[in-house]
């Protein structure tokens, strides 16, 4: 007994000395970074910054989040980036979804506030919301073809959007997964789908809607539903005064959403059930859809459906952190996500639509895409979000 | 009188790293949240985190669920560990031969993957679903319910719980046990006067790992549990992670370890007895 605690107490010593010794040791990285970008560098992109040109490799830190998903594919293009491009290295760090990604956005904002350059986040990756809230708050860096020439191979209008200060190189939407074998005729509108999940009790699932883009899209699609459209992209606290009706539309479809009131955790909890067949109609990220049923991890007869008014759907983009002092290195990741050959990795692995304007692919790729990657909206709503999780969970969750 | 004073600094030098480490990872980090949780938000200081944990319902909800989930993990895991610690000390054959060669398995088995595998067994259309369907038995909704969380919690705390206690009941003398029994003594009469007794202590220690560890719990409430309402180690990464209320987590952060210190009260005190006693 006696040795037993002994060696307890030896090991759980060494565990934590190992993570008091992990946590200092990021500490030092942080502190490192701001001495880097004291220096002079501080330079609009283009112009050779110090870092580029010494012989040591370049290395550039690039935030992101999501799902898996999304960590798979940097996976797999930073390595093919890094084979191509030597002088330079990407220090990937991923936050999954649901884990507080938010913070790194005031990160940024905090670095910059204090005068301690970039803060060590030169890359990260996001939505709508956080480019135009960095477009304001001055963040991002503006970018263009001389830095990044692959930027022509873009919708233009869609840069003139996020005032060329981010690269979209992704998109994807939530829809309405189904199994065809099951449902002949899916919903086509928001009331018709509400109906079918009264009229079908337990086959309808969504997500909680602060673990997963899917579930919160669904909620927030329902808050919205009949308000005026320029709402959506309204972040003023006082359209929350707005929310009541939805909310009781949600609360009323808690006794016949999957299990009386079951919602799995995170955007992969729902397409379990799909695909064991617990539930029929589930709202998904058509990316993860098409993933898994390439993978075989779905039934053949999932199929996909958007509806109108429309769920939440949009580009992911890239910002450059004003701040940072490896634009060069940044512009030439960038560049290369923006290539074909990494765009068609985007959309082999990962399912998303291209960042590229869709005619610059083959046909079969059009086909693939055809009614997914239409009839989407992008939600602006900023801090709402959080609202809207908040009082789901003691609204809905806990009614 | 010198050799004392080389004996006391000894013993201060070889207490201190214990003593930093415990300074460092465990008393500052409880003081600076109990300072953060006294934060209002609009820059005063006062106790309002801690009334909204009373006040509202959901929140009130979460820590009855979480008292009441830890209560019954615990007394379903020491029964069973200890059932099975007494059942290999004084039973042999083939199959305590078993039991003391698997019943550690599940401390090699990540959290995350033995959650899974729970799912997978238990959910709607899982393993033992299917099995007895033939026999029209219907189970229970296990999954995204309490119960979920309680077999997990069953699994996870067993192997180390009966490990402390069949260690502790090695430690008792057979002779005790045969004396007693020459004397006349009945299985029960041995079993309260003698042998719980005397792993009375383990027990304690065992019952405060357990509690311990499933009041903090997360991975499994998280993915077995009911939306609402929560285990505080959920609610809290909610609150902190989703909501962003970094004051009220730090509020539920120090509400739980208020929670586990009564626990470690008990704990400290019959140590302490002990101490004296040996003295």
């Amino acid at each position: 007994m006696v040795r037993l605690k002994k060696s307890l107490t030896a090991l759980s010593a060494l565990t934590l000395t190992v993570a008091v010794l992990a946590a200092c040791g990021s500490k030092n990285d942080d502190n490192a970074s701001p001495a880097a970008s004291d220096s002079p560098s501080n330079s609009p992109s283009g112009s050779p910054s110090a870092a580029a040109s010494s012989a040591e490799p370049v290395q550039f830190s690039f935030y992101f989040t999501g799902s898996q998903n999304v960590k798979d594919l940097w996976d797999t293009l930073i390595p093919m980036f890094e084979k191509q491009n030597d002088k330079v290295k990407v220090k990937e760090v991923y936050i999954p979804s649901g884990a507080g990604a938010e913070p790194t956005y005031d990160r940024i904002l905090a670095a910059k506030k204090a005068g301690k350059g970039s803060g060590d986040i030169d890359l990260y990756e996001d939505g709508i919301n956080v480019v135009s809230q960095g477009a304001k708050d001055d963040v991002w860096a503006a970018l263009d073809t001389s830095g990044i020439p692959n930027l022509a191979n873009i919708d233009p209008k869609t840069m003139t959007d996020v005032s060329n200060m981010a690269v979209p190189y992704r998109s994807s939407a939530v829809v309405l997964a189904y199994d065809s074998a099951k449902v002949s005729a899916p919903p086509k509108t928001l009331s018709e789908l509400l109906d079918w999940i009264k009229q079908n009790p337990g086959k309808f699932a969504y997500n909680d809607p602060s673990t997963g883009g899917s579930g919160s899209s669904f909620v927030t699609t329902v808050l919205y539903d009949g308000l005026p459209e320029e709402d959506i992209h309204n972040s003023d606290p006082a359209v929350m005064a707005k929310w009541d009706a939805g909310f009781g539309k949600l609360k009323e479809l808690n006794k016949s959403v999957y299990g009386k009131g079951i919602y799995p955790k995170k955007n992969q909890g729902t397409l379990d059930l799909l695909a064991n067949g617990e539930v029929e109609i589930i709202p998904a990220w058509s990316d993860m859809v098409l993933q898994q049923l390439g993978e075989k991890l779905l039934p053949d007869t999932v199929k996909m459906q958007q509806i109108t008014p429309g769920f939440n759907g949009g580009p992911t983009y890239l910002m450059v952190n004003k701040l940072s002092d490896k634009k060069d290195a940044v512009n030439q990741f960038l560049d290369f996500v923006l290539s074909p050959e990494a765009q068609e990795v985007i959309v082999t692995k990962m399912n998303g639509f291209p960042g590229i304007e869709l005619s610059n692919m083959s046909q079969a790729m059009q086909d693939k895409f055809k009614g997914v990657s239409e009839g989407f909206r992008t939600f602006n709503i900023g801090d709402l979000g959080t609202e809207i999780n908040k009082r789901w969970q003691s609204d809905v969750a806990a009614q | 009188m010198r050799k004392e004073v080389k004996q006391a600094i000894g013993g201060l030098i070889m207490v201190s790293p214990s003593f930093v480490l415990l300074l460092v990872i465990v008393v500052i980090p409880i003081v600076q949240s109990f300072v953060t949780s006294l934060g209002n938000g609009e820059g005063g200081y006062d106790l309002s985190r801690y009334q909204f944990l009373f006040a509202d319902k959901g929140m009130r909800a979460n820590i009855f669920f979480t008292l009441k989930v830890t209560l019954v993990s615990c007394a379903l895991v020491l029964l069973v560990s200890y059932s099975l610690a007494l059942y290999m000390r004084f039973s042999s054959g083939k199959l305590v031969d078993w039991i003391r060669k698997t019943y550690m398995i599940p401390l090699f088995i990540p959290g995350v993957i033995a959650t899974y595998g729970l799912m997978n067994l238990l959910g709607n259309h899982g393993w033992l679903a299917r099995l007895l369907l033939p026999l029209g038995i219907e189970l229970p909704r296990l999954i995204f319910d309490e119960k979920g969380i309680v077999i997990a919690n069953i699994w996870f705390n067993i192997p180390f719980a009966t490990m402390l206690l069949s260690s502790a009941l090695t430690g008792i003398p057979a002779s005790i046990i045969e004396s007693a029994r020459d004397t006349g003594a009945g299985k029960l009469r041995i079993f309260l006067r003698f042998i719980f007794p005397l792993s009375y202590k383990t027990f304690l220690v065992a019952l405060t790992f357990v509690f311990m560890g499933v009041i903090g719990s997360f991975t499994a409430p998280f993915l077995l549990g009911p939306n609402a309402p929560q285990m505080l180690g959920v609610s809290m990464q909610q609150v902190f992670g989703v909501f962003q209320e970094r004051e009220q987590a730090a509020a539920m952060a120090f509400f739980t370890f208020l929670l586990c210190s009564v626990l470690g009260y008990f704990y400290i005190r019959s140590m302490a007895g002990e101490e004296s006693a040996n003295r």
